[in-house]
């Protein structure tokens, strides 16, 4: 009876306040994002941000092509790799400065997932998927063959690259790398976002629920897979650029399973089909990863006097493994998703509230 | 090196045939694409060290090597079945879900094997001084070691049994049943879950025994990478062959190994892309034929 009422009271207060307009929510989360570096954060923590705005681009593309148009891609990777490596073969071999090659790995990045789109357009579902995760392991292994290594350096990569400021000192370099991340991803998120939501993203929506009938419709298919598919690549690649050029080295491992598997793991941790979703999910993967089981929790032995920082190392994967498992099976629309959907909820609810208690005291419970 | 190209590639071949077999039963009856299918490969080679060497059957002797071979197995089929009821099953029918978990599975089991056994390389293989080991017999002008010559007899063996389990008996006529069509087979009394269970126990005991056959044959020890080309391999000849169709993993297996084998002997540094072989094959093949050589959805011999 009066646990009741204290729920009642507290929801009738958390529908007012978070009543905000989502435009607003996005202003607050960049005003907040941007004063960061002016707080004085270490520069540990600075590189955690900027890694995760890379990763957020990379998985924001990721979910426009499988969360929003269903072309089941497990081999984005290539698109990562064929980023940094062209925007380093254009350094190493005709000398052009980074505003030239990250432009020029953009073009190449969607030129070629334009051409891996047709033969997408004939494979579907899971022969789509294992096709597609085939196309970086290929790259990745070719590598090791003798007569490329000359030219890309086999194990190694190619590297340096130069420094996106050299002209800056080391410390201020890090903060502009903040600002420039922050920048791109807004960007790239927003022109995204944008196409998602316009009538060429409800196109590719239709093609997810029902690719015969939208070609009932007179949808031109291959038209709108091709479009995905290109605006993906385009996006990839600019992370993969990003990252070879931050990181100053263009190797191998870019083609790797692991950056074939990041954006998936994380647009389902923030939620597939929304496009903000990968983004939260990118900050929670880096934070878990490179802060919590890194720092925290190491700390926080230390204080009852274990020391456990070496053995760390492996059970780190392990328990974030395990936290994606649980989630995807008892919490499938991710954590975005999920805090979204409440508020929806609770705004519904404060409408009926002020209806008057009665209707909304019969209010049946939306199942999640 | 015709000699050698037309030996190592039959052996490999049954081999890669045993290995894919499992990735297409489990696709073909519940429409999983366990990515995890390398995972019960490694854990199969990592459990026939553990019981051959821990002591538990004494002296490594080739009977106690046999007897390690079958808990293994049996094991690894086990921890199949019990992962497709708690975590494939809370997902079944959501395509891209039941990817992330297998994802998570395997680099789960990765996780596991380098905190247990950390980032060393374990040697898997039959007791050092049996004949199994150091005994060659020569064949058409090749000298093959005995191990590869029981790999292939076990992988043709098994091979050959599951056929018969399949076409035979009245799990394989479940198995039949719910392939060609899930909710009349339900009607009619079959239990679906305890049959995708049982599949999945199946699919991992296959990855299990053919990675044991590999691992002891070829000499290659274990690492907690060991996953990562088995599953490559296996879905690049499920892929060539068909998904579900037990004719295209044998035909795509022998296919893979030829292949394979040709590649190593006639390109110049060949050694270093072997690894590359069969996704190229998979990608040519799948451009000109979009669903494989006998690619229907689902496809069981009668």
């Amino acid at each position: 009876m009066v646990l009741s009422y204290f729920r009642r009271a507290y929801s009738s207060f958390a529908a007012h306040v978070f009543d905000i307009p989502p435009r607003f929510m996005v202003l607050l989360f960049l005003v907040l994002l941007s004063i960061v570096p002016l707080t004085g954060l270490g520069t540990y923590y600075l590189n955690i941000i900027v890694s995760a705005n890379v990763l957020a681009i990379f998985a924001v593309s990721w979910d426009l092509l499988v969360g929003r148009t269903g072309q089941i891609s497990l081999g984005h990777a290539l698109f990562f790799g064929i980023g940094g490596y062209t925007s380093a073969f254009l350094f190493k071999f005709y000398g052009l400065p980074i505003w030239l090659t990250i432009p020029a790995a953009i073009a190449t990045g969607g030129l070629i997932s334009l051409l891996l789109g047709f033969p997408a357009l004939r494979v579907k579902g899971p022969y789509l998927a294992l096709i597609t995760m085939a196309f970086p392991l290929i790259i990745q292994n070719l590598f090791d063959w003798p007569p490329l290594t000359a030219i890309f350096g086999g194990r190694y990569g190619i590297r340096p690259l130069p420094a996106f400021f050299p002209f800056l000192p080391v410390t201020q370099q890090i903060i502009a790398h903040y600002y420039l991340t922050l920048f791109l991803l807004l960007m790239s998120s927003v022109i995204i976002y944008k196409i998602a939501n316009s009538k060429t993203g409800i196109v590719f929506v239709s093609i997810l629920d029902d690719e015969t009938a939208s070609k009932a419709c007179g949808i031109n298919i291959t038209k709108y897979k091709l479009l995905a598919f290109t605006i993906s690549g385009l996006f990839g690649s600019l992370a993969g650029s990003l990252q070879a050029h931050l990181l100053k080295v263009a190797n191998p491992p870019m083609f790797s399973l692991t950056w074939s598997f990041a954006p998936i793991i994380v647009t389902f941790l923030g939620g597939i089909g929304t496009i903000y979703g990968p983004i939260v999910g990118a900050y929670i993967y880096y934070i878990l990863d490179r802060y919590v089981l890194t720092i925290f929790i190491p700390n926080l032995f230390e204080l009852f006097g274990y020391t456990i920082t070496g053995e760390l190392e492996f059970t780190k994967l392990l328990i974030f493994a395990l936290i994606v498992l649980i989630l995807v099976i008892k919490w499938p629309r991710g954590v975005a998703k999920y805090t979204t959907d409440k508020l929806e909820d609770l705004e519904e609810a404060r409408d009926l509230d002020e209806r008057g208690p009665r209707i909304w005291k019969r209010y049946p419970k939306k199942d999640t | 090196m015709i000699e050698e190209v037309i030996l190592f590639g039959a052996i490999q071949g049954g081999l890669y045939a045993l290995l894919a077999l499992g990735f297409t039963l489990i696709y073909g009856i519940a429409g999983v694409v366990n990515l995890a299918h390398g995972s019960f490969y490694m854990l199969g080679a990592y459990m026939f060290f553990v019981f051959q060497k821990s002591g538990l059957l004494g002296p490594v002797t080739i009977e106690a090597s046999i007897l390690a071979i079958v808990l293994a197995v049996i094991f690894v089929a086990f921890v199949g079945s019990v992962i497709y009821r708690l975590i494939i099953h809370p997902v079944l029918g959501d395509e891209v879900a039941v990817m992330v978990v297998t994802i998570c599975l395997a680099l789960i089991f990765q996780q596991l094997i380098l905190v247990i056994f950390g980032t060393s390389f374990p040697p898997i293989g039959w007791p050092a001084d049996s004949f199994l080991a150091n005994t060659y017999v020569k064949i058409l002008g090749v000298n093959l070691v005995y191990s590869r010559i029981v790999a292939f007899a076990g992988s043709l063996a098994l091979f050959g049994t599951m056929l018969i389990l399949i076409a035979k008996t009245k799990i394989g006529k479940a198995m039949r049943a719910v392939s060609q069509d899930r909710e009349v087979a339900m009607l009619m009394g079959v239990n679906t879950t305890r049959l995708y269970m049982l599949t999945m126990g199946i699919s991992a005991l296959l990855a299990a025994a053919a990675s044991i056959l590999i691992v002891t044959s070829t000499g290659t020890g274990g690492g907690a990478w060991l996953w990562l080309h088995p599953l490559a391999l296996s879905f690049s000849i499920v892929i060539l062959g068909g998904l579900g169709s037990i004719k295209g993993s044998l035909l795509g297996g022998f296919i893979i190994g030829y292949a394979e084998q040709t590649v190593a002997f006639a390109v110049p540094e060949g050694g270093a892309i072997v690894g590359v072989v069969p996704l190229a094959v998979m990608v040519i093949v799948l451009l000109l034929r979009p669903k494989g050589l006998f690619g229907k959805r689902v496809e069981m011999e009668e």
